[in-house]
C-alpha cells in the first residue's frame, strides 16, 4: 500500500508540477489555476473513464484539485495531510501521521516548483528535447528491481510555458493522459473558500 | 581465657577454610535486584510474561545516523550496520529493507481481503451505509491519486484492502523507506535508522561491555571519516552502561579516599602501626565469618546485601576505637585493664545493635535476611576477637602522647555540661527545634523507581530526539490477554480495542498496540466476510460495475482460502515482530502482549482494561516504586520494633532517668535527620529509612559509651567516639556526594546523622556516674 501510495504521489506530484513555468519558480503568494481533463485508459472497460474540472496549486500551501465531472469530488494535498471529499462529504482523510513521506513529497513539489528538478525520485532516468518553446520530458524507471519503478513504463511531460499534457504508460497495459488548459499564475490571496480547505486537510 | 582464644582461633580458621574452598568452587552472586524481593508475584505465568517483556525491550536498540548530506548518512548508516553485525554482540540488525517487504505484506493479506475491514468501514457496513464505501472506490478511482487497476478492481473492487492497510498500526510513524533504507528528514539533516537487538541481557557486564567496545569503535570510525555525522542512540544498554562505568568511577573515588583517611587517621591519632593493624585484624575476622556463615546458611548470596552487611560489620569499629582509644588513660596500665574500663560500654553497644539487627530478621523480605544474618554473626565475630585477642596483641604500655588529644576530645562535654554554657545550649537547642519544624514541614516522601537511576542528560536528550523523530512512543506499561488459545485471546483483543481506543480519544492513552489489529481473530474474519458479501457485494457490484463500464460485471471466481492465523506471518516478513506479542502459546493456553505508549492516567487505563475478563495491566516501574515504598514503611517499623528491644536493656541497666538520657542522642540524631535533609529538599525514600536503621546503632553505641564512662574517663571515651565519629563519615559520609541517588540519599542520611548523635552524645552523660566507683576499684 506504502509503495501504490508512493507511486501514485509521484505521479501526482509530476501533475501537480505540471503548471511550472519553466524555467522559472513559483513565488511564496503566488498560485497557478486551470482546468484539467484526465483520461485514464484501463483494460477490460469499455470505454475510458474520463474526469474533468480545475486545479489550484498555491505554493507553500498546497495543490486542490476538484473534479466536476462525472460527480463533483475534492482533494485536497498539503503537507500536513489529504483530504478527499465527494458532494461535500468527507470520504478519506490521511494525516500527515498516515503518509510519513508527505513531508518528502511535499519537498520535492517544493524543489520542483522552484524548477530544481533534482529533487525527483532518483528511481527515474530523465530524457529531456525541446523544440522552440516547446519541450518535452519522458521518465523511465532507472531500476528494473524496484517494484514501485517495476509497475510504470514511462512518464511523458510536456509543455511550453506551462506544463500542457502528461501520459503515464503502465507495465500492465493501462494508461493515463492529463491535459492541461487555460492556465495562470496569480499573485491574488487565495479565494476563503481555498483556503478553508488547505486548512481543514491540515486538521 | 586461654583455651577460649585456642577455640576462636580454631572457630576462625575453620570459617576461612570453608570460605576458600566456596569460592574456589565458584560462588554465584545474585545480582538480580529483584531476587531481594518478597516473591510479590504469585502467578509464575505472569511473572515469566513480564521477564520476558522487560527482556525484550530492554534488548532493544535504536539508533538514528544523520547528517546534512543524504549518501553521508546512508553510508555512515550501512558502516554501522556492518559493524555491529560483525561484532557478533547484536542479532537482528536492521538497516535496509528488503525491496520486496512491502509487496510481501500485502501479499500475505490479499487472499483473505473480504474478511479485512477497518472498524469504520464496518460500523458502515452494519449500519447500512455502504454506499459510502462505494463513493470512496468511485472518488479513488476518479481522483488524482488513483491506486487501483483493472486487475486490482476485479479482484477488490471497492478497495478494501487499501483501506485495511491503511489503518495498520505503524511502529515507526514518521519514518519513511527512502530507496531501502528507512529515513527522515528534519532541519535539513537527514536521519537514517540502524535497529538491533542485544544478544544478551542488558544488565549482564560482560555483554554490555562487548557490545559497547563494538559500538564505541564503529561510532569513532564514522566520526573519523565523517565529523558532522549525528549519532542519536537509545536502549536500556547505553544507559546501564553510563550507569556502570559511573558508578565504577565514583566508587574507586570514595573507596580510595576513605580507606586512606581512615589510615591516616589512625596513624596519627595513635602515632603507631599496631592499632592499625588490630582494626584490620577485627574487621576482616568479622567478614570472614559472615561471609562463611551466610554461604553455609543460604547457599548465595545478594550482592546488594553484602555491600549493606560489610557496612553493618563496619560498626565494630565503635567498639575497636573504644579498647584502643583506652590507651591513652596513663592509668590504665595493661591491656587487660583496658578492656575491662571498656567491656561494660562496648557489650552493652553491641548487645543493642544486635537487638536491632534481629528485627530485619522479622521482615518478610529476603534481601533483609540475608542482611541480618551477615552483619550479625560479622558484628559478633569482631566482637569476639576484640574480647580475646586485641589485649594479647595489643602494646604493653599506655600511650603518652594524648594530652592534647583528649583535651580537645574533652571539650564537647565541657559544652554541654558547664554552666557557662547554659544559654547558648537553650539557644542551640531552640535553632534545632526551629529547623527541624520548619523542615518537618517541607518534608516529602518519595518512592519512585526512577530516581534510583542518575540518567546522564546527554542519553536523556539523544532518546528524546530518537522518539521525536522516528514516532517511537515511549512508557513501560502493558497489558497481557491471556486466553483458552490464540484465537480467543484474539477475540479478547477486539473486546479490549474499543475500550482502548475510548481512552485515547479521552488522553488517558497515548497509543496501544494489539495483534488483533493485524490479524484479526477468525470469527471476525468470518463476520466481515458475511457483511461484505451481504451489505456491500451483493447490492452494489453490479452497479458499480456498470458505471465504471465493465464488460464483465461480476467478481474474479476465487478458490476458497480459509482465515489468516499469526502463524501464518512468514519468518521474513516485516511483520514478523508482531511474533513477539505472542509471549505464550502452547496447552496451557495462550498470552498476547497488548504495548502501551503515552500512558497519561493509568488507572483510568487499568479499569477500562482490566474490565476485559483475562486483561491484566503490569506496570513493572511502579511494581517497584510500590515495594520500595512497602520496604520503606516496614524499615520504618523496624526502626521502632528495634527501639522497643533495646529498651528493657537501657532501663534495666540505668533505670527510669538514666536510661531516658541514654536514648537521648538515639533519638535526637534519629528525629531531627529527616526534617534537616528536607531543608536541603532531598525527600524521604526507602534508602534513607535504611541508613535511620544504622544512625539508631550507632546513637546508641555512643550514648552508651558516654553513660558508661566516669568523670576521670571521659576525656578518653569521647576520644573513642570522635575517632568512630570521624570513621563512619569517612566510609558513608562520604556516599552523600555520590551521583546514584539511592546513594546519595543513604550517605546524606548517615552523615547528618551519626554528625548529629555524636554532638549530642555527651546528654546520655551522668555526672554522679555510679560506674565511677567501678573505675575506682581498678
Amino acid at each position: 500500500m506504502t509503495r501504490r501510495l508512493l507511486l501514485a504521489l509521484t505521479v501526482l506530484l509530476l501533475c501537480g508540477a505540471a503548471p511550472v513555468p519553466q524555467p522559472g519558480a513559483l513565488k511564496p503568494g503566488e498560485a497557478i489555476h486551470g482546468r484539467f481533463v484526465q483520461e485514464r485508459h484501463l483494460a477490460g472497460l469499455a470505454s475510458p473513464l474520463r474526469s474533468e474540472g480545475s486545479f489550484l496549486l498555491a505554493a507553500g500551501k498546497g495543490l486542490i484539485w476538484r473534479g466536476e465531472k462525472p460527480f463533483a469530488t475534492v482533494v485536497v494535498i498539503t503537507p500536513a495531510g489529504i483530504l478527499q471529499t465527494v458532494n461535500g462529504a468527507e470520504v478519506q482523510r490521511l494525516p500527515a501521521s498516515r503518509v510519513p513521506f508527505l513531508a518528502r513529497f511535499y519537498d520535492m513539489l517544493g524543489g520542483t516548483l522552484s524548477g530544481d528538478w533534482s529533487t525527483l525520485p532518483h528511481d527515474f532516468t530523465v530524457t529531456r528535447s525541446a523544440e522552440g518553446d516547446h519541450w518535452t520530458m519522458v521518465l523511465t524507471p532507472a531500476r528494473a528491481d524496484d517494484p514501485a519503478a517495476a509497475q510504470l513504463k514511462s512518464i511523458t511531460v510536456s509543455g511550453a510555458k506551462f506544463v500542457d499534457a502528461v501520459e503515464i504508460r503502465r507495465a500492465n497495459g493501462d494508461w493515463e493522459h492529463l491535459t492541461f488548459l487555460e492556465q495562470a499564475l496569480s499573485a491574488a490571496p487565495l479565494a476563503a473558500d481555498d483556503a478553508r480547505l488547505f486548512a481543514q486537510a491540515g486538521q | 581465657m586461654r583455651l577460649a582464644r585456642l577455640a576462636w582461633l580454631a572457630a576462625v580458621a575453620a570459617a576461612a577454610l570453608y570460605l576458600l574452598l566456596r569460592l574456589h568452587h565458584g560462588v554465584e552472586f545474585q545480582t538480580d535486584l529483584l531476587a531481594l524481593l518478597p516473591q510479590e508475584e504469585r502467578d509464575v505465568a505472569v511473572q515469566r510474561a513480564k521477564d520476558k517483556v522487560t527482556a525484550l525491550l530492554g534488548q532493544r536498540i535504536v539508533v538514528l545516523v544523520g547528517d546534512a548530506d543524504r549518501a553521508t548518512a546512508r553510508a555512515a548508516g550501512a558502516t554501522l550496520a556492518e559493524a555491529l553485525t560483525r561484532s557478533g554482540t547484536v542479532s537482528q540488525v536492521s538497516y535496509t529493507l528488503s525491496a520486496d517487504g512491502l509487496k510481501r505484506v500485502g501479499a500475505m493479506y490479499f487472499p483473505y481481503r473480504f474478511g479485512l475491514l477497518t472498524a469504520a468501514d464496518r460500523a458502515r457496513l452494519e449500519t447500512g451505509r455502504g454506499q459510502e464505501i462505494v463513493t470512496r472506490a468511485l472518488a479513488n478511482v476518479y481522483g488524482p491519486a488513483a491506486i487501483a487497476d483493472s486487475a486490482l478492481l476485479h479482484r477488490d473492487p471497492f478497495l478494501l484492502l487499501p483501506a485495511f492497510l491503511a489503518e495498520l498500526p505503524t511502529p515507526l510513524p514518521r519514518l519513511m523507506p527512502d530507496d531501502g533504507v528507512l529515513s527522515v528528514v528534519d532541519r535539513g539533516k537527514t536521519y537514517v535508522l540502524v535497529t538491533a537487538q542485544l544478544s544478551g541481557e542488558a544488565y549482564a557486564l560482560a555483554a554490555q561491555e562487548r557490545f559497547m567496545r563494538a559500538f564505541t569503535a564503529a561510532e569513532a570510525e564514522l566520526q573519523a571519516r565523517a565529523p558532522d555525522v549525528t549519532v542519536l542512540r537509545f536502549g536500556a544498554v547505553f544507559y546501564a552502561h553510563a550507569g556502570a562505568a559511573a558508578a565504577t568511577a565514583e566508587t574507586s573515588a570514595i573507596t580510595i579516599i576513605s580507606l586512606v583517611g581512615t589510615i591516616v587517621l589512625v596513624l596519627a591519632v595513635f602515632r603507631a602501626l599496631r592499632p592499625l593493624g588490630l582494626t584490620a585484624l577485627a574487621i576482616a575476622v568479622g567478614v570472614v565469618c559472615a561471609f562463611a556463615v551466610s554461604l553455609c546458611l543460604f547457599g548465595t548470596l545478594h550482592v546488594a546485601a553484602m555491600l549493606f552487611g560489610v557496612s553493618l560489620i563496619g560498626i565494630c569499629l565503635d567498639y575497636v576505637l573504644q579498647y584502643l582509644a583506652a590507651r591513652f588513660e596513663i592509668a590504665a596500665a595493661t591491656p587487660e585493664r583496658r578492656l575491662r574500663r571498656v567491656l561494660p560500654g562496648i557489650s552493652l553497644g553491641i548487645a543493642t545493635t544486635l537487638m536491632g539487627y534481629a528485627t530485619l530478621l522479622l521482615a518478610p523480605f529476603p534481601g533483609l535476611h540475608q542482611v541480618a544474618v551477615f552483619s550479625a554473626v560479622g558484628l559478633t565475630a569482631s566482637f569476639i576477637t576484640v574480647l580475646l585477642w586485641l589485649p594479647v596483641l595489643d602494646g604493653r604500655e599506655p600511650f603518652q602522647h594524648g594530652a592534647r588529644l583528649l583535651a580537645a576530645a574533652g571539650r564537647l562535654w565541657t559544652f554541654w555540661e558547664a554552666p557557662r554554657w547554659r544559654w547558648r545550649r537553650l539557644a542551640l537547642a531552640a535553632v534545632a527545634v526551629a529547623l527541624a519544624l520548619i523542615g518537618a514541614a517541607r518534608l516529602t516522601i518519595d518512592d519512585d523507581v526512577r530516581r534510583l537511576q542518575a540518567l546522564p542528560d546527554d542519553l536523556k536528550h539523544q532518546e528524546a530526539e530518537t522518539r521525536r523523530l522516528t514516532g517511537i512512543a515511549g512508557g513501560t506499561e502493558f497489558l497481557l490477554v491471556r486466553a483458552a488459545d490464540d484465537e480467543h485471546a484474539l477475540e479478547t483483543e477486539e473486546t479490549l480495542a474499543p475500550r482502548l481506543a475510548a481512552a485515547k480519544a479521552d488522553g488517558a492513552l497515548g497509543g496501544y498496540q494489539t495483534l488483533a489489529q493485524v490479524i484479526p481473530s477468525a470469527a471476525r474474519q468470518r463476520a466481515d466476510r458475511a457483511l461484505v458479501e451481504d451489505k456491500l457485494i451483493q447490492p452494489f457490484l453490479a452497479d458499480y460495475y456498470a458505471q465504471l463500464g465493465f464488460a464483465e460485471r461480476s467478481l474474479a471466481p476465487e478458490p476458497e482460502r480459509g482465515v489468516l492465523t499469526p502463524a501464518a506471518i512468514p519468518a521474513d516478513s516485516p511483520l514478523s515482530f508482531l511474533r513477539s506479542l505472542v509471549l505464550e502459546d502452547d496447552a496451557q493456553g495462550a498470552m498476547h502482549l497488548v504495548l502501551l505508549s503515552g500512558v497519561a492516567r493509568l488507572d483510568e487505563v487499568r479499569r477500562v482494561s482490566e474490565a476485559v475478563p483475562g486483561v491484566r495491566l503490569v506496570d513493572p516501574a511502579g511494581d517497584i516504586t510500590r515495594l520500595l515504598g512497602e520496604y520503606r514503611r516496614r524499615a520504618m517499623l523496624l526502626l521502632g520494633v528495634s527501639t522497643l528491644f533495646m529498651l528493657p536493656i537501657i532501663f534495666w541497666r540505668y533505670g527510669l532517668s538514666g536510661g531516658a538520657r541514654t536514648l537521648a542522642p538515639p533519638a535526637i540524631a534519629v528525629l531531627l535527620t529527616p526534617p534537616l535533609m528536607a531543608l536541603y529538599g532531598i525527600p524521604f525514600t526507602f534508602f534513607s529509612a535504611m541508613a535511620l536503621i544504622l544512625v539508631l546503632s550507632i546513637g546508641f553505641d555512643y550514648a552508651v559509651f558516654c553513660r558508661e564512662t566516669s568523670p576521670t574517663q571521659r576525656a578518653v571515651t569521647m576520644l573513642g567516639v570522635w575517632l568512630a565519629m570521624v570513621t563512619t563519615l569517612l566510609s558513608f559520609g562520604l556516599l552523600a556526594f555520590s551521583r546514584v541517588f539511592a546513594v546519595q540519599a543513604f550517605g546524606t542520611t548517615l552523615l547528618i546523622g551519626t554528625l548529629l548523635a555524636f554532638l549530642v552524645s555527651p546528654l546520655a552523660g551522668d555526672s554522679n556516674s555510679f560506674h565511677g566507683k567501678m573505675a575506682e576499684k581498678d
